[in-house]
């Protein structure tokens, strides 16, 4: 044997022996089956409670949107600069305005994730019967237009939707034609300020009515054939607004972003959640409760790993002892611990995604029912929460559920790797330990 | 501390205290010696006479409080953590009371631990550790996980483990006290061939007379400080002032 007295080599790279350390790791995890498997199921569920919640709270959230925007303003709207904080008729789109505004929409990179396109022209007004007077906001739509846009003919009680030809049709809310007393076929009389400056009213006639269960709606909206409402307020070809309809919450920037350019000229181009900002406020808080949720959820996977890691490391020392007797660094032994911990954070990654995945599949072919909980649907800042929500995937939120297990998985592995490397040699190899 | 090629451990003046109320505990006192490479030392002395903490201190496992300690040439009280752990792995085996294998591991895994370390292409790993596991009598049991081996073969693995990649200088701390007389005589004569065969430096710290018998010298310790050190004949039927 040749016992050299020449000056030691120099120590090699952490990651030449990454694989050994990896071996060690892989052997310790299976060592404590249960107790990996049992760490390994909190991690996994907790995942899989993140994925199937934050795409059933998008998928809710996403039908709040729709609800909203297709009895409001749609994802996108162009209005008049100032008829957003008006709601003045004297803010307006002009009849030229209109087709300018209907071939930007028309545009291929606008178009692709345009549903539909209605344009409105809007009024405040009195609506009158012979057995009372009440305040009512006036909606001249395309019948035909509005059919594809709206949620509104959908929510039909009595009657019929507006046809084109049915020039004094009018289209109320449930809630006001009861105030009102009147009937499909009752007559009435709507009066508003028109373009002229000028007192005018119109004779209207029930064509149908509908409910939404948003009580300002049903309470307070009229819906007239967009040529009746222009001839009426003398507007004629003039519109307060074109709603936008998108495929997907998602475009509503994209959209508002491409049409900004070409329709700055006297015209203004509002997201939804420029146009109801009550909505956005809705959705926003939803997702920080959301958020809140999330984070404790995570809290408690963050204490499970570290619990279990922790444990196995305070049960090892001797172990360790033995590594750094054998010639491993302390910061190798910690890396030994933390690969521990590493490897259970990726097995349980890929089955909390596959659970998750899979349940959320479940709940998107049919939606989560809840109308056992919900006898009636709910409102949400005008807009209608459906009890059956329909879970949506993003990416984004896939990814930042993952990248957050992954990041606990490590800060939690890094404490107990770093005891691991800390102890002390000497007193861990006691025999008597 | 002057470097001498035929020393495999020198120490001077060593001391090692322990703080502690009321009184800081002295385990080792003042320890001068020299271990000559090849030797075959046994250091004896009652529980608590500092045998262990001793060991620990040459092995780089614990820092000294004073006094200089050097192994292969080298002084370890210059030498940073990251260097002792190499210095550990090139140039000292350990042997423990307790075999201390890693649990994960099969016997051939546990013996080439250390040269899968130092990067040894895994041939020649598999080639140094046979060839061992053969003289010593492990042949055979490559495959097993420690828990499926005797006492008496866990240690001759352990034994493996230090002496596979030609340590300069062997540990071994009680290596005998959880064994048969049968199979602590087998281990006995497994070390001796290496030491003789190889010329390895085997310190002991021992309790075993029978570990006593065989050293070519005696070291006794009492409360941390050598008492008496005598080279003798491992061939005579009983160690002087062996219990």
């Amino acid at each position: 044997m040749t016992a050299s007295c020449t000056a030691l080599p120099a120590p090699r790279p952490l990651t030449s022996r990454l694989p050994i350390f990896l071996h060690l790791a892989y052997h310790n995890v299976v060592r404590n089956a249960r107790r990996s498997a049992l760490t390994a199921a909190a991690m996994s569920l907790g995942l899989a409670f993140l994925v199937i919640g934050r795409a059933l709270n998008d998928g809710g959230h996403e039908s709040w949107i729709k609800s909203g925007v297709r009895m409001g303003t749609g994802h996108v709207a162009v209005q008049a600069p100032g008829f957003q904080r008006s709601r003045s008729l004297a803010d307006r789109l002009s009849a030229p305005q209109v087709p300018v505004a209907e071939s930007a929409l028309a545009a291929p990179d606008v178009a692709r994730d345009v549903v539909a396109v209605s344009p409105r022209l809007t009024v405040s007004g009195l609506a009158s019967s012979p057995a009372s007077a009440l305040p009512v906001r006036v909606e001249g739509v395309d019948p035909e237009r509005e059919t594809r846009f709206s949620a509104l003919p959908e929510s039909r009680v009595s009657g019929a939707w507006l046809t084109a030809d049915d020039r004094l049709g009018a289209y109320v809310g449930d809630g006001l034609a009861r105030r009102l007393r009147l009937d499909v076929g009752s007559r009435f009389v709507l009066t508003a300020q028109g373009a002229d400056n000028q007192i005018a009213g119109q004779l209207a006639r029930v064509a149908g009515t509908f409910h939404t269960g948003v009580p300002a709606l049903d309470e307070g909206l009229v819906y007239l054939p967009l040529t009746t409402a222009q001839g009426w307020l003398s507007a004629p070809g003039a519109v307060s607004s074109m709603a936008v309809l998108l495929r997907s919450s998602r475009a509503t920037e994209r959209v508002a972003r491409a049409l900004r350019p070409s329709l700055h000229d006297g015209l203004r181009v509002l997201t939804w959640q420029e146009a109801a900002p009550e909505l956005d406020s809705a959705v926003r808080i939803d997702d920080y409760g959301g958020y809140i949720f999330m984070f404790i959820l995570l809290a408690i996977v963050a204490l499970a790993i570290l619990n279990a890691v922790l444990m196995s490391v305070l049960n090892r020392n001797r172990e360790f002892g033995v590594l750094q007797a054998l010639g491993l660094t302390k910061r190798e032994t910690g890396m030994v611990v933390f690969l521990e911990g590493l490897m259970l954070t990726a097995a349980s990654g890929v089955l909390g995604m596959l659970l998750g995945f899979g349940i959320t599949w479940f709940f998107w072919r049919d939606g989560l029912d809840l109308t056992s909980l919900m006898k009636d649907s709910i409102t949400v800042s005008n807009a209608v929460a459906s009890p059956i929500i329909v879970p949506e995937f993003r990416l984004s939120q896939v990814v930042l559920s993952l990248g957050l297990t992954v990041l606990i998985g490590v800060l939690a592995s890094l404490y107990p790797a770093r005891q691991a490397g800390r102890i002390d040699v000497a007193e861990a190899m006691k025999f008597d330990q | 501390m002057n470097t001498t090629p035929d020393v495999a451990v020198r120490t001077s003046d060593l001391w090692k205290t322990y703080p502690q109320e009321p009184e800081p505990v002295h385990a080792v006192r003042g320890v001068t010696l020299d271990v000559a490479r090849g030797d075959f030392v046994a250091m004896a002395g009652p529980s608590g006479s500092g045998k262990t903490t001793l060991l620990n201190l040459l092995g780089g496992l614990t820092r000294a409080t004073s006094g200089g300690i050097e192994v292969a040439g080298l002084a370890l009280s210059a030498l940073s953590d990251r260097a002792l752990a190499t210095l550990r792995l090139e140039r000292i085996g350990f042997v423990f009371q307790a075999y201390n294998l890693l649990p994960v591991l099969t016997a051939l895994e546990n013996a080439e631990f250390t040269l899968l370390l130092r990067g040894v292409p895994a041939p020649e790993r598999r080639r140094r550790v046979e060839a061992l596991f053969k003289e010593i009598g492990l042949e055979g049991l490559e495959h097993r996980r420690p828990g499926k081996l005797s006492g008496g073969q866990q240690q001759r693995v352990a034994v493996a483990r230090a002496v596979v990649g030609e340590p300069a200088l062997v540990l071994a701390d009680e290596p005998t006290a959880n064994l048969d007389s049968a199979a602590s005589s087998a281990l006995l004569e497994v070390m001796e061939r290496l030491n003789h065969e190889h010329g390895t430096t085997f310190i002991f710290a021992t309790h075993d007379p029978r570990v006593m018998e065989r050293a070519h010298r005696l070291i006794r310790l009492v409360d941390g400080a050598v008492e008496s050190d005598v080279r003798q004949d491992p061939h005579a039927s009983r160690a002087p002032g062996a219990a």
